[in-house]
């Protein structure tokens, strides 16, 4: 297993500009890339059996002012999984859509914009809400959104013990 | 606000009470991590039937509704549609210390915190989660209040329901369900 | 026909209601017992019905509450013509063709009135409900024509009567057992029982028909799927099980019958639709054309034993 690992890396080490290239375990590995060459990476990846997107997701990298962009390729016939990364600016995040090659990407695009705001290009279902239904802040997985805040303002806390028409029945306190 | 005492229901009122207290249909909308609770209650070890519980498949149907644990908005709205389409007399049991509280998830920007603002709830039971034990005791404290008269939120829910829609604006801007896939 | 026979009617009835009613609780008893709990009280139906009955109800339409006045109305004039050993509210009536009428009437409206809710619940369980009456009634109704061809006569009550005097050898279920065992599973599909139960599953359709009753609508609907459920076991306990010669003994094998038909059900998974018409149109359809053949060209079974 190893070995068709070290292959596949060796194999897209050549094929790829590959910034860096990260072991995670032994059926799984890293790759970073620029932000230019994803479409040209999951193409490849795509056409040498990393048929399925598991996933798209993203990390807010706020200390370097930037948003990386993680798609993770999933090859069903040697069990592999491949994750590539990408950075993107956090200032006006925008990139382009996936869609064209994996089309269960629209959902992932569309959680992605939700959560992070990060907009796709050519994907105009990414902007309707998925998850959250009525959302009237800045992104809530963004690390500069203050969950605690949003909850004192919209929901509102117990302030005593005084519990409002109703009892404490089941264990005796 | 405390629980009236005072009894002035008429005999019809009682009877339909004693009918009530001893026949609870339960609506199987499991909100939260609750629900895991409900299946030993219902099954041989505690079985919920003895008190004449059981399940129902539909709110129309039902009696009680469990609220299993933490609510975020988004299934808050499902309640609330829920809740008003259950017919009198209806109750409500809320689970475990995220309904009373917000429990664990107290600053998180998906889940209500106090139950009680939007929809009248009749029991609360304590726990993190509460065990069938607990659960069963709670249903037997359910039937004695259904029995004295005092479980009647609803009741209190239609002679205030300003103040419920109210609450339940300010934190949901709108109850009306928006679904792409019903739409 | 006179005051008196409607009284006898109206008794009828509430006794048809009541028994039922309780061997349904023992029955929730039984249940319970073969799941290892402990279950309900035996009244505990009783209490589900005026509980349901106490509480407030929505309409959703004309449609939807004339169709469970008329379902209503329909089985209740059924239960009225039901002969229980030997005692008839209205002597010579008790026609086979009159009670599948009638009984036809009560189905009709429950479906309009399903359908009227709106609910697509609903309507998928009433299109159920209707194939699945159209697999069971085939099978079965070829073993009641048979029956009639036989003895002669389409009235219920003296079918029974024929099958008195020689023990359990004179009942029709031994006499002919190919089209007993047909209508024992009919039996199931009729009472919407375990292999059958595709369209009320709720899980899957949230009780099918029942969907959108509530309070007093879901009262009468219990009413209704009791006093069914007298129609059918006593149908089929009349045809081939032999009646009774007294109430007690008719109650008696009421409830054997019942408990047995229930615990059987207990234990068993549920087809799907398709499944079971496909069954119904392979096993049982196929016993009760050689049933109806043995008794139209052999006459096995019919005076003497072969």
């Amino acid at each position: 297993m190893m070995n068709s690992m070290n292959n596949i890396m060796k194999q897209v080490d050549d094929v790829l500009n590959v910034l860096n290239k990260e072991v995670i375990s032994n059926r799984q590995f890293a790759i970073d890339i620029n932000k230019g060459d994803v479409h040209q990476a999951l193409t490849y990846l795509k056409s040498i059996g990393f048929t399925q997107l598991s996933i798209i997701t993203c990390v807010d990298l706020i200390a370097d002012n930037k948003f990386q962009l993680i798609y993770i390729l999933n090859n069903w016939e040697l069990g592999l999984f491949v994750i590539v990364r990408t950075d993107i600016d956090r200032d006006n995040p925008s990139y382009v859509t996936v869609v064209n090659i994996f089309p269960g990407a629209k959902y992932y695009e569309r959680e992605v914009h939700e959560f992070f705001g990060v907009t796709f290009e050519g994907n105009d279902s990414s902007f309707k809400p998925l998850l959250l239904e009525i959302w009237d802040d800045i992104p809530p997985l963004r690390k500069d959104f203050d969950p605690q805040v949003y909850s004192d303002r919209k929901f509102e806390k117990r302030d005593s013990d005084k519990i409002y028409r109703s009892k404490i029945g089941g264990v005796k306190l | 606000m405390v629980l009236e005492n005072q009894d002035n229901r008429n005999l019809w009122e009682k009877i339909g009470d004693y009918f009530s207290a001893n026949s609870i249909w339960m609506k199987w909308y499991c909100t939260g991590c609750g629900a895991i609770e409900l299946p030993p209650t219902m099954t041989s070890r505690f079985d919920m039937e003895r008190l004449g519980m059981g399940p129902m498949a539909t709110p129309r149907q039902a009696d009680v509704m469990l609220i299993t644990g933490y609510l975020s908005t988004k299934t808050l709205r499902r309640v609330i549609y829920s809740y008003e389409q259950m017919q009198d007399p209806k109750y409500i049991v809320a689970f475990g210390s995220c309904t009373i509280n917000g429990g664990v998830y107290y600053d998180s920007y998906a889940t209500i915190n106090q139950l009680d603002k939007y929809i009248p709830v009749d029991l609360y039971i304590a726990g993190c989660m509460p065990r069938p034990e607990a659960v069963m005791n709670a249903f037997a404290d359910l039937i004695s209040m259904i029995k004295k008269g005092q479980a009647n939120g609803w009741r209190h829910y239609q002679e205030n329901y300003e103040w419920y829609k109210k609450n339940q604006l300010d934190s949901l801007e709108e109850v009306i369900i928006h679904d792409e896939f019903h739409e | 026909m006179t005051v008196m026979n409607f009284v006898y009617g109206f008794i009828i009835l509430l006794a048809a209601f009541i028994f039922q009613t309780t061997i349904t609780g023992f029955n929730r008893k039984v249940t319970a017992r073969i799941q290892k709990r402990y279950g309900p009280r035996w009244y505990q139906q009783f209490l589900d019905i005026f509980k349901a009955l106490r509480k407030s109800s929505i309409t959703h339409g004309w449609i939807f509450d004339f169709g469970v006045i008329m379902a209503l109305g329909g089985i209740m004039a059924t239960v009225i013509f039901i002969p229980v050993a030997g005692f008839e509210a209205f002597p010579n009536m008790d026609n086979v063709y009159i009670i599948s009428y009638l009984l036809a009437i009560g189905m009709l409206g429950m479906a309009m009135s399903a359908a009227g809710s709106g609910n697509p619940w609903a309507s998928i369980g009433v299109s159920r409900a209707l194939t699945n009456m159209l697999a069971y009634d085939i099978p079965l109704m070829i073993v009641i024509f048979t029956l009639i061809f036989a003895f002669d006569t389409a009235s219920v009550s003296e079918i029974a009567a024929m099958q008195q005097g020689m023990g359990i050898l004179g009942w029709n279920a031994i006499r002919m057992p190919l089209g007993g065992i047909v209508a024992f599973i009919a039996l199931f599909g009729m009472l919407g029982k375990k292999p059958f139960d595709s369209f009320i599953a709720p899980a899957e359709i949230a009780s099918g028909p029942m969907v959108e009753y509530g309070g007093k609508h879901l009262g009468f609907m219990f009413i209704l799927h009791e006093l069914m459920t007298f129609i059918e076991v006593s149908l089929i306990l009349n045809l081939f099980f032999g009646g009774g010669s007294s109430i007690l003994v008719y109650a008696i094998k009421y409830a054997i019958l019942y408990t047995l038909v229930n615990i059987i059900s207990q234990v068993m998974p549920r087809y799907k639709i398709d499944q079971a018409v496909k069954f119904f149109y392979r096993v049982p359809l196929v016993f009760a054309i050689i049933q109806g053949l043995v008794v139209i060209f052999l006459g096995w079974g019919v005076s003497v034993w072969f």
